[in-house]
């Protein structure tokens, strides 16, 4: 236990010196730290809500909306809805009247509904919601409804076929462009972990040789070198996990404000581990730096 | 030629070689027994081969050919793990000193049981130990840059004898030291070799070796030319000329 305490005591005085007495270098390491861990939680944070996106474009993407003209009767409107329901590739099909559709817009975040009232008629159509099993007989349908009389011309449905193809696409693109960076970064950052700690091992050139001469054993001497990569990391981590940590509800706030229409979230479980992830890194990035930097010196 | 051995030699060299990867060769084909608690002096002129038999003996640099056993142990087949081990056994100085500039003479001596996570409770008593027998009482608080040369050397001692060597091996110890001090230290390797100590000194202080007659192994060329009890400085025939 004492020895222990003598070893953890050594090596944590010795590394905080080290830390100062460079302090520049050291000051570097931890900035170029925390810039990969900003960047690496940003992007965790960034796909995490093009994947919730996807999905619930997904689940949006089964179903189309078959606007009905206004002078479509209800009786001819239910019989086009039980022929619908008849087709084998159709799971569900709902009836929207005129009003509910009124009152789903109405439900919209972002609108005032007493711009809604100035219109005096009511412009939404009727419409049948319909549900497929498998998304690629969408299209098909689409084609089919479109020739029937019943269905309004302008538009005929809300088929969009390339939406959740460009979101997958924009998540693709993010995805590796800023995994490309990360991975720039870090291996930047380890680089100048390793200068840093050659740098301290410089300046303790003498202390080593007199330690190495009196039989001290190479981990003992390696270790106030590691902790100092270690101690970088943690401070590069602790800087951008807090401003991670409290930049992200009010960040996803004001985007909501811009982007209306996109279903954002603050996830709170998924930030926990974002910021647990972005430690573990900065541990990482810093015990690899400080291994590197000290694996050649003692060998003779 | 050699001293009698009663026991196994503490030290022993057979046809130990070593060229640097430089191609330079520092030692040819030495052989040499040192028994427990002799004293030797290793002389010769700059680059005869002194200062490598010496980095042999600690390992810090491994011989090229030959078979060199300290405390009975096969150097060459020491495992690096055990290194620190070996240091821990022989006591070193050096012409420089070797001194932490930025910590005082207490801290000096207590780094070495620090890093070798020696006992740590005796610490402060060891270190009062052995600053008594290199006779720097009272000097604990000073920094190197406020002792004398000697003062330094004595540090250096001190802090070598802090593990209770079993071998203290000196290297031109008194190099940058005036006669007078030179002495002193002369002295002090006397009484560490009293208490029982093998102590190997590489010096060219010719005056020294020459009073004390002790053994004197002299190197030239990389190899031993001369090995005598109570030997001079120079070979009989030279010092006649």
């Amino acid at each position: 236990m004492h020895r222990l305490w003598n070893r953890v005591d050594f090596a944590f005085g010795s590394a905080w010196q080290n830390f100062w007495r460079n302090a520049a270098v050291s000051i570097a390491s931890v900035l170029i730290v925390w810039v990969v861990l900003l960047a690496l939680g940003s992007l965790l944070l960034v796909l995490h809500s093009l994947d919730r996106i996807v999905a619930l474009e997904k689940t949006k993407a089964s179903a189309i909306s078959v606007y009905l003209a206004d002078t479509t009767p209800l009786s001819s409107a239910m019989d086009f809805k039980l022929h619908l329901e008849a087709d084998p590739r159709v799971s569900n099909v709902t009836y929207v009247s005129k009003d509910q559709a009124m009152a789903r817009f109405r439900d919209l975040p972002a609108l005032d509904p007493s711009v809604i009232d100035t219109l005096g008629t009511n412009p939404l159509p009727a419409s049948l919601d319909v549900t497929v099993k498998d998304i690629r007989d969408l299209g098909a349908i689409d084609q089919e409804v479109r020739n029937s009389p019943l269905v309004d011309k302008s538009p005929a449905t809300n088929y969009e076929p390339n939406v959740i193809d460009k979101i997958i696409l924009l998540a693709r693109v993010a995805g590796i462009a800023g995994l490309a960076l990360i991975v720039g970064l870090t291996g930047l950052s380890v680089f100048i972990i390793m200068l840093t700690i050659r740098t301290a091992i410089y300046l303790r050139r003498k202390e080593i040789e007199v330690m190495k001469l009196v039989g001290a054993t190479d981990w003992f001497v390696r270790w106030p070198f590691i902790v100092e990569g270690l101690l970088v990391g943690v401070l590069g981590a602790v800087v951008a996990v807090l401003i991670v940590g409290f930049g992200y509800r009010p960040a996803v706030m004001n985007l909501q404000s811009v982007l209306i229409f996109v279903p954002l979230a603050f996830d709170p479980n998924y930030l926990r581990i974002v910021l647990a992830a972005m430690l573990a890194f900065g541990l990482l990035l810093g015990s690899v730096g400080s291994y590197l930097g000290v694996r050649r010196f003692l060998k003779q | 030629m050699a001293a009698l051995t009663p026991d196994a030699p503490q030290i022993s060299l057979r046809g130990v070689s070593k060229t640097y990867p430089n191609g330079t060769v520092a030692l040819r084909e030495v052989t040499l027994e040192i028994p427990k608690q002799d004293f030797v002096f290793l002389v010769g002129p700059s680059g005869a081969g002194k200062s490598t038999l010496v980095r042999l003996l600690i390992r810090e640099e491994k011989a090229t050919s030959g078979i060199i056993r300290v405390e009975g142990q096969d150097l060459s087949r020491l495992k690096r793990r055990h290194l620190p081990f070996l240091r821990r056994k022989i006591g070193m100085v050096f012409q420089d000193f070797k001194l932490l500039p930025n910590l005082s003479v207490f801290q000096n001596v207590a780094f070495a049981l620090r890093v070798t996570e020696g006992a740590l409770r005796h610490l402060k008593p060891k270190v009062e130990e052995v600053l008594s027998i290199v006779g720097l009482e009272g000097k604990e608080d000073k920094f190197p840059d406020e002792l004398s040369g000697g003062e330094q050397q004595r540090v250096a001692i001190a802090r070598a004898l802090v593990h209770d060597p079993r071998i203290f091996l000196a290297d031109e110890p008194t190099g940058n030291l005036d006669p007078a001090t030179s002495w002193e230290i002369i002295q002090l390797l006397l009484q560490i070799n009293a208490r029982g100590t093998t102590v190997l000194m590489a010096t060219h202080n010719r005056e020294i070796v020459d009073v004390m007659r002790r053994r004197v192994v002299a190197i030239e060329g990389g190899q031993i030319v001369r090995d005598e009890d109570a030997g001079g400085y120079h070979a009989p025939a030279l010092e006649s000329r």
